[in-house]
């Protein structure tokens, strides 16, 4: 039998211990790591900027499986002949100039002279065109070659001149050229794709020897030649990967991470309520429209009248009420920003009674005081368990069952869902997502709406409307910004009308940074540009 | 002894082949497309449909599943060349005997786009490093515990060990890699919270909190078996015979009741290694330990195939190669296993 004294140490032992995690466990938010200078003067060179992602990236080549994240690295390991800035308008890059010809089909771009790559050789158009040409080859894994399907052929025209000519007028070249996967590659990218070679660009920043752990760490260093005077201000960009959200902010908040932008939703909040960080953070630009596909070829969502109802029954404020810090309504097909975008457009708006008349015109009378009527089947509606989406999936069983359509949720794992959704004999409905890949409608209109892109896989509603082809595709040739914001203000009100998508949400991501973090800017296509950033961190040698 | 080991290795190729196959069955039946996977959600279906072309992956599932096989050991030069002209690109070379070397190929990942071989290789390390520290944590801890109380059963500090280890037992693993994260690594600020590091003194302090996670959980285990099989020695007639012949009472408990008590601790140990190997999926996922286990959760959700195929092949390998060992140590713990004949021996 143990004796009096003995219990009495071993709860003091325990007490101690429990005291001991108690004290160390007190979760106030850790105070932002000052700069040491008081006021934002010129920018000071030097510094290693760290950043972290939930997920990898794949590849750095940029005739590769290209990511949303692996694009931030891209943007600054190759420089594009066009590039764009801050407002996402297209700017000269590589090539100091270009003209357009025969009425759209025909682009001239000027290379600056002098522009020295990563290997130290001077950029010639005989590396964009090989590049240009590496990046098409029917043998590379290039998931983009169909953004420029349209292009014929490119061809030097001395060695400072380039020309691409295009089967048809295209009006959002530009801007897809201002993509990562047709930028120039140094000469050891040779003629034909090769998983073993190391990305050389001509972009602020070179791969570091050793740089890149798969899975785990990316490092780049300042390329000193490169072409912009003054840039970068950087020594050195690294990235961690697959670093969970609180793992995130724990390496945030001690320092060892200047920027975050993954933070679980429960920090997040208390980031933006510590007035002490309300300084330094900033919302990125909305880019990514979120929505409820809706098949189109199986009943009952073949018939429109159904199509509406569902768009008038969502009250998209209660989706908003899940991440009310990163989520906006969206009423139409375009986010805020986006030419083409009309604030003062309706589009669909939630309308209770209105759902319920277009239940009853689909011959579908839903009576919601004894809940009979509406569609007598359950519809299956196909999700992925991340992030919101288990969730939206539920506030969306419950608007819909209000006018008497009963979903079956169907979750599955990502690989699955991207699968079955390209299935048009199921499912019924299913969870509809599309980030902007260049700034403009066509981003949103052509893969989503329009034939084939909208029959074949992306927007998971099989929708097919000849009218609303045409309407696209004369909106794309047109070189007239004001022919063009009319076409895809026409076709924002089709699409909204025939709803193949009900519109939901727009997400965004809330950028924090430390307050010696300069010149971090949200970029409406990229996110963030860390191009310009530069460092002023008190202690930092 | 020869004879057995090589009918249990005869048993492994079995086993190997039956997992493998399983697991390439389930890919092929599971919803969902590599190529898309690879692609990415916002690819076009052209691009997609070229892109699985690319991959092999427009071939049947049988053909595919021929092919593995035929691939997977065959003859080739001594230095295969990383060039894709090469057909022996994607190799390593496990037996180098000139023209005629042994090779060994998994194929592409088909989201890495790196040979298989190397991409294993860089984690396999890794994993047997973390697999060695968290089974010495986990026997040193659970050892010295175990002992503990069954040389004091019944006291304070049986019952605080008896009540430590359930609590090891009951809280899931992701729950005390965060909690040691919090503290050891967030509040005081000893340790690197995640990550591999660059150099082997980074590596060392990188492995302490995912090895401690592991130990912990596998701890609490051996010290209930330590205790149970301890305790029930310590009052054997030998042990009785031992200290009436004027053995100290910590002889009687670690030369004579501790060895016999490490019986089932070895076959346990042996099978754990084994796992161990496999990878923690969890600890290396949270620790961002860039190990086994991590890549094959990474190839399940990506339906990564043949990266899948070859961490499958890998686990088993490693777990059938544990229990042989596990049956070498037991037999030299217990000299009466190896004198046995007949079925109970296998």
């Amino acid at each position: 039998m143990p004796s009096i004294r003995a219990r009495a140490s071993g709860a003091l032992v325990v007490a101690g211990a429990c005291a001991a995690v108690a004290l160390s466990c007190s979760d106030r938010l850790a105070a932002p790591i000052q700069r040491a200078t008081s006021a934002d003067g010129a920018p000071a060179p030097g510094g290693t900027l760290h950043l972290a992602s939930l997920a990898d990236i794949r590849s750095l080549d940029p005739a590769g499986p290209v990511d949303e994240i692996a694009a931030e690295a891209m943007e600054l390991l190759f420089a594009g002949l066009v590039e764009l800035d801050d407002g996402a308008n297209v700017v000269p890059g590589l090539a100091e100039a270009w003209s357009i010809a025969d009425d759209g089909r025909i682009y001239r771009f000027t290379l600056r002279h002098g522009v020295v790559m990563h290997d130290g050789s001077e950029l010639t158009s005989d590396d964009v065109v090989r590049s240009v040409e590496r990046a098409l080859d029917p043998v590379t894994p290039n998931p983009n070659a169909g953004y420029f399907a349209d292009l014929d052929h490119v061809v030097a025209d001395g060695p400072y001149a380039v020309v691409f000519r295009l089967k048809t007028a295209d009006a959002t070249f530009l801007a897809r050229l201002a993509m990562p996967p047709l930028r120039p590659t140094c000469k050891s990218a040779g003629r034909r794709y090769s998983d073993v070679w190391d990305p050389c660009g001509a972009g602020p920043f070179k791969l570091a020897p050793g740089g890149w752990t798969r899975g785990t760490a990316l490092r780049l260093v300042r390329h000193d030649r490169y072409f912009r005077a003054g840039l970068p201000h950087l020594d050195a960009v690294e990235w961690s990967y697959n670093v969970p959200a609180l793992a995130q902010r724990f390496r945030f908040e001690g320092g060892e991470l200047d920027c975050v932008r993954d933070l679980p939703q429960a920090s997040l909040t208390r980031f933006l309520e510590d007035p002490r960080w309300a300084a330094y953070g900033e919302p990125e630009r909305d880019s990514a429209i979120f929505g409820e596909a809706m098949n189109t070829r199986l009943p009952p969502f073949d018939n429109v009248e159904v199509r509406r109802a569902v768009a008038a029954a969502i009250d998209r404020s209660h989706y908003r009420l899940l991440q009310p810090a990163l989520m906006t309504p969206l009423a139409q097909a375009l986010p805020p920003g986006v030419p083409g975008y009309d604030p003062t457009f309706a589009g669909q708006r939630y309308d209770y009674a209105a759902a319920l008349a277009h239940m009853r015109r689909a011959g579908l009378a839903y009576d919601p005081a004894t809940g009979t009527g509406g569609w007598p089947h359950p519809v299956d509606y196909l999700l992925y368990d991340e992030g919101a989406v288990p969730y939206t999936a539920q506030i969306l069983q419950q608007e819909l069952a209000k006018i008497g359509i009963r979903l079956r949720l169907q979750q599955v794992s990502y690989s699955a869902f991207l699968s079955m959704r390209t299935d048009p004999r199921r499912p019924g409905m299913s969870f509809g997502s599309w980030s902007m890949d260049y700034d403009d409608p066509s981003s949103f209109f052509d893969p989503l709406f329009a034939s084939p892109g909208a029959t074949e896989t992306n927007g998971s509603s099989f929708y097919a409307n000849p009218h609303l082809d045409d309407l696209l595709a004369r909106a794309r040739a047109s070189l007239d910004p004001a022919t063009r914001a009319r076409l895809y203000g026409e076709a924002n009100a089709i699409v909204c009308d025939d709803a193949p998508w009900a519109f939901t949400f727009l997400r965004h991501f809330y950028d924090l940074h430390q307050p010696y973090v300069h010149g971090l800017a949200p970029h409406p296509v990229l996110g963030r540009d860390v191009g310009r950033v530069w460092l002023d961190r008190e202690g930092a040698p | 002894v020869i004879v057995r080991v090589l009918r249990r290795l005869a048993w492994s190729v079995l086993v190997v082949w039956a997992v493998v196959t399983v697991t390439f069955v389930l890919d092929a039946v599971v919803p969902g497309d590599p190529a898309r996977m690879a692609a990415g959600p916002q690819a076009s279906a052209a691009d997609v449909a070229r892109i699985k072309q690319t991959m092999g992956l427009d071939r049947a599932a049988p053909v595919r599943y021929a092919l593995f096989w035929k691939r997977l050991v065959h003859l080739g030069p001594s230095a295969p060349r990383r060039d894709p002209d090469d057909p022996h690109s994607t190799c390593a070379v496990v037996l180098p005997l000139g023209p005629a070397s042994v090779h060994i190929d998994l194929g592409k990942s088909f989201q890495m786009r790196q040979p298989v071989v190397d991409v294993v290789a860089a984690r396999v390390g890794r994993t047997l490093a973390l697999a060695c520290v968290a089974l010495l944590a986990q026997l040193a801890m659970g050892l010295l515990a175990g002992t503990l109380a069954a040389a004091r059963k019944g006291s304070w500090l049986d019952r605080a060990i008896v009540t430590g280890s359930l609590l090891g037992l009951s809280a899931p693993t992701f729950l005390i890699a965060l909690g040691l994260q919090y503290v050891a690594a967030y509040r005081l600020r000893w340790l690197p919270l995640d990550g591999f590091g660059r150099t082997p003194v980074e590596h060392a302090r990188c492995i302490v909190l995912p090895a401690l996670t592991l130990g912990i959980y596998g701890a609490a285990y051996y010290t209930r078996i330590v205790r149970d099989e301890v305790a029930g020695l310590l009052t054997a007639p030998w042990v009785r015979t031992a200290r009436a012949k004027g053995a100290s009472e910590a002889g009687a408990l670690v030369i004579h009741a501790l060895r016999n008590g490490l019986v089932p601790v070895a076959t346990l140990a042996g099978l754990d290694f084994g796992s161990l190997l496999g990878g923690a999926i969890v600890t290396e996922s949270v620790f961002r330990w860039p190990g086994l286990g991590e890549l094959s959760v990474r190839a399940t959700l990506n339906r990564d195939g043949p990266v899948l195929a070859a961490c499958v092949i890998v686990t088993s390998v490693a777990v059938v190669a544990a229990n042989l060992l596990a049956d070498v140590v037991y037999a030299w713990l217990d000299p009466r296993v190896s004198s046995r004949r007949g079925p109970d021996t296998r």
